[in-house]
């Protein structure tokens, strides 16, 4: 078992529970996605995971080592084994594509060398690597705010993928994407979770991304596990569970 | 289920105690604000307005009794207005309680407060309608302007030494400024910080004292270090280079936390160390901005220097100093033309280099 959540609470310092004692299990080379409204605490839960926040009580399990609690260089050493991938691509955006791929193997260099910038032959190799793995070697060059933002996505998730990460999670990868490029993008994530076996967690808002990519769902509402299963089991009446009673399902192709 | 309840009660009390401390917190503060508020009204009404206007006493009385006497019956009047929850302060720091009473008595109070600001400003500036346009005045002006009007080129080569002389004070105090700005600008920066308790403290100390340097006018640090190094543009460039230290210290720190969290987010996401974090997802977001802010700063440097040099921090300032002391109003003349100049082209300059780089 790669991950194990168990009863997990999160409490911010304002006073908002949005995680509520949530419970589940990962195994490895699982292609996860987590379906709910905005606030119903899917971003807290990645966030809980790779520990970018700490939860307020509960138990994070991950490969079998409890990382809960834990602090400085050990929490460092976890991190570098989870890639995470967001909405809003998180690139530096006058650097290139290629320092941008780079950024996701500083864990592993020495302070000095990545200030300096200068790196070895195989590091470049590995961006180059990772940068072919979705497709856009041949942008290596160009400033990252230059790409569109499907291209964008993918050079995150390259830089994900310099980590060669056990995990990667996604937190709404596509949310801020048109449909046709929503789909390429998320077709590289089956890419990785199926060529590399890399286990992934992904939050989604589309269902018909979901019936298409997902092996196994989860549905938050309100900080609260409210269906777990397979994602051709989820129906019109489950939707609207998961939704509310107004929603109704939106295609995308 | 008992740790489901324990949970859910804990987040109770995060919330309850939150509350609490909010309306501790403000109950107290608008009790000490409505002291002051009255305390300021009391003093204005009867020093500034009784004693000045009504009496026209030219060395008003002063005692620390009386002092003694306004500010306990300012605490008590204070005081209990504020536990009426009715008051100004207590609308303020939101604990009023929401009725008609808050409204007439903040509303009236506020407008009191207001006017009485204003009557006493007016009488202690002394403004006078007749001293401005008196004919007397007005002729003495005139000759001036006149003279102003007609400068006296003779001087200037002088003239135009001087200024080289205070563009350069200000290009190297800006210089020199620019690598500790930089590396105090990081630790002055709120949201690299935060995280924990030692380096807010050091944050929290580094802001007090960037604080009280920049409240002190360069000017005065000029007078400061013309005593302390000699007159002349040494002086008038340290005094440049204290300043702009603290205010682009600022700034920049401004710039610092300005800057998109999602990077910061991503980048330590991968296990990068501090270090890392910031020379790679702060560092890149922020050097437009910081080059900015140093080339106006030299422009603002050039404008400070003229107005140093006269208290003798060299250059224009000096000189200009010399002449009028003079009343050599022609050559005056001239020096203020070639300071507007400079100034304007210094200004034109920097915000070209400014735009260029956006």
């Amino acid at each position: 078992m790669l991950l194990k959540v168990q009863n997990l609470h999160k409490i911010y310092k304002s006073g908002t529970h949005a995680l509520k004692g949530v419970s589940f299990e990962v195994e490895e080379g699982e292609f996860l996605v987590v379906i709910g409204l905005s606030g119903s605490g899917k971003s807290t839960l990645l966030r809980c995971v790779n520990r970018l926040i700490e939860p307020t009580s509960g138990l994070v399990e991950f490969n079998g080592k409890d990382i809960t609690h834990i602090k400085g260089e050990e929490l460092r050493k976890v991190k570098m084994q989870i890639g995470m991938v967001f909405q809003q691509f998180n690139l530096i955006k006058r650097k290139s594509v290629l320092s941008n791929v780079i950024t996701g193997k500083l864990g592993s260099l020495k302070t000095f060398e990545s200030i300096i910038e200068k790196y070895s032959d195989e590091v470049y190799n590995e961006a180059y690597k990772c940068l072919e793995t979705v497709g856009i070697s041949d942008k290596a060059q160009i400033r990252a705010d230059a790409l569109s933002g499907g291209q964008q996505q993918r050079v995150a998730i390259a830089r994900s993928l310099m980590q060669n990460p056990k995990l990667l999670l996604a937190d709404e990868p596509v949310a801020s994407l048109d449909p046709a490029t929503s789909n390429s993008v998320m077709q590289y994530f089956e890419k990785i979770n199926k060529e590399l076996g890399t286990t992934v967690i992904c939050n989604l808002h589309f269902l018909s991304l979901v019936r298409r990519y997902a092996t196994r769902v989860i549905a938050l509402r309100a900080g609260e596990i409210i269906y777990e299963g397979a994602p051709r089991d989820i129906d019109e009446n489950w939707f609207k569970t998961i939704y509310g009673e107004e929603a109704e399902e939106v295609e995308i192709r | 289920m008992s740790k489901q309840t324990a949970v859910e009660a804990q987040m109770k009390n995060i919330i309850e105690e939150n509350k609490k401390r909010e309306h501790k917190y403000g109950i107290f503060q608008a009790i000490l604000l409505d002291i002051f508020l009255v305390f300021y009204s009391i003093l204005v009404v009867q020093r500034a307005i009784y004693y000045k206007f009504v009496l026209d006493i030219r060395d008003i009385p002063f005692s620390w009794l009386q002092i003694f006497i306004i500010f306990f019956i300012s605490a008590v009047i204070g005081t209990s207005w504020a536990l009426t929850r009715t008051s100004l302060s207590c609308k303020l720091f939101g604990v009023a309680k929401d009725n008609k009473v808050t409204k007439w008595n903040s509303e009236l109070f506020g407008w009191f407060l207001f006017d009485i600001t204003f009557i006493a400003g007016w009488i202690v500036t002394k403004i006078s309608i007749i001293g401005l346009f008196s004919s007397e005045g007005l002729n003495g002006a005139g000759r001036l302007f006149s003279a102003l009007f007609h400068p006296q080129f003779g001087i200037f080569d002088d003239a135009l030494f001087a200024m080289i002389e205070t563009i350069y004070i200000a290009l190297i105090a800006t210089l020199i400024s620019i690598p500790p700005t930089l590396l105090i600008s990081f630790f002055t920066a709120r949201n690299l910080m935060r995280e924990n308790k030692l380096t807010f403290a050091v944050y929290y100390v580094l802001r007090i004292i960037l604080n009280f340097i920049r409240s002190i006018e360069p000017l005065i640090w000029a007078i400061i270090f013309s005593v302390w190094v000699g007159i002349g543009p040494f002086a008038g460039m340290i005094a440049l280079l204290v300043h702009s230290i603290a205010s682009n210290a600022k700034l920049y720190s401004e710039a610092i936390e300005s800057i998109e969290e999602g990077p910061v987010e991503a980048i330590s996401a991968t296990g990068a160390n501090r270090v890392q974090v910031v020379w790679h997802a702060v560092v890149p977001q922020i050097v437009l901005p910081f080059l900015s802010f140093t080339i106006y700063r030299w422009d603002i440097n050039v404008r400070m220097a003229t107005v140093i040099g006269l208290v003798g921090g060299g250059g224009i300032g000096t000189m200009l100093m010399q002449y009028q002391g003079l009343a050599r109003w022609r050559e005056v003349g001239l020096i203020v033309l070639m300071i507007a100049i400079v100034v304007w082209i210094m200004d034109y300059v920097s915000a070209k280099i400014r735009e260029a780089i956006y």
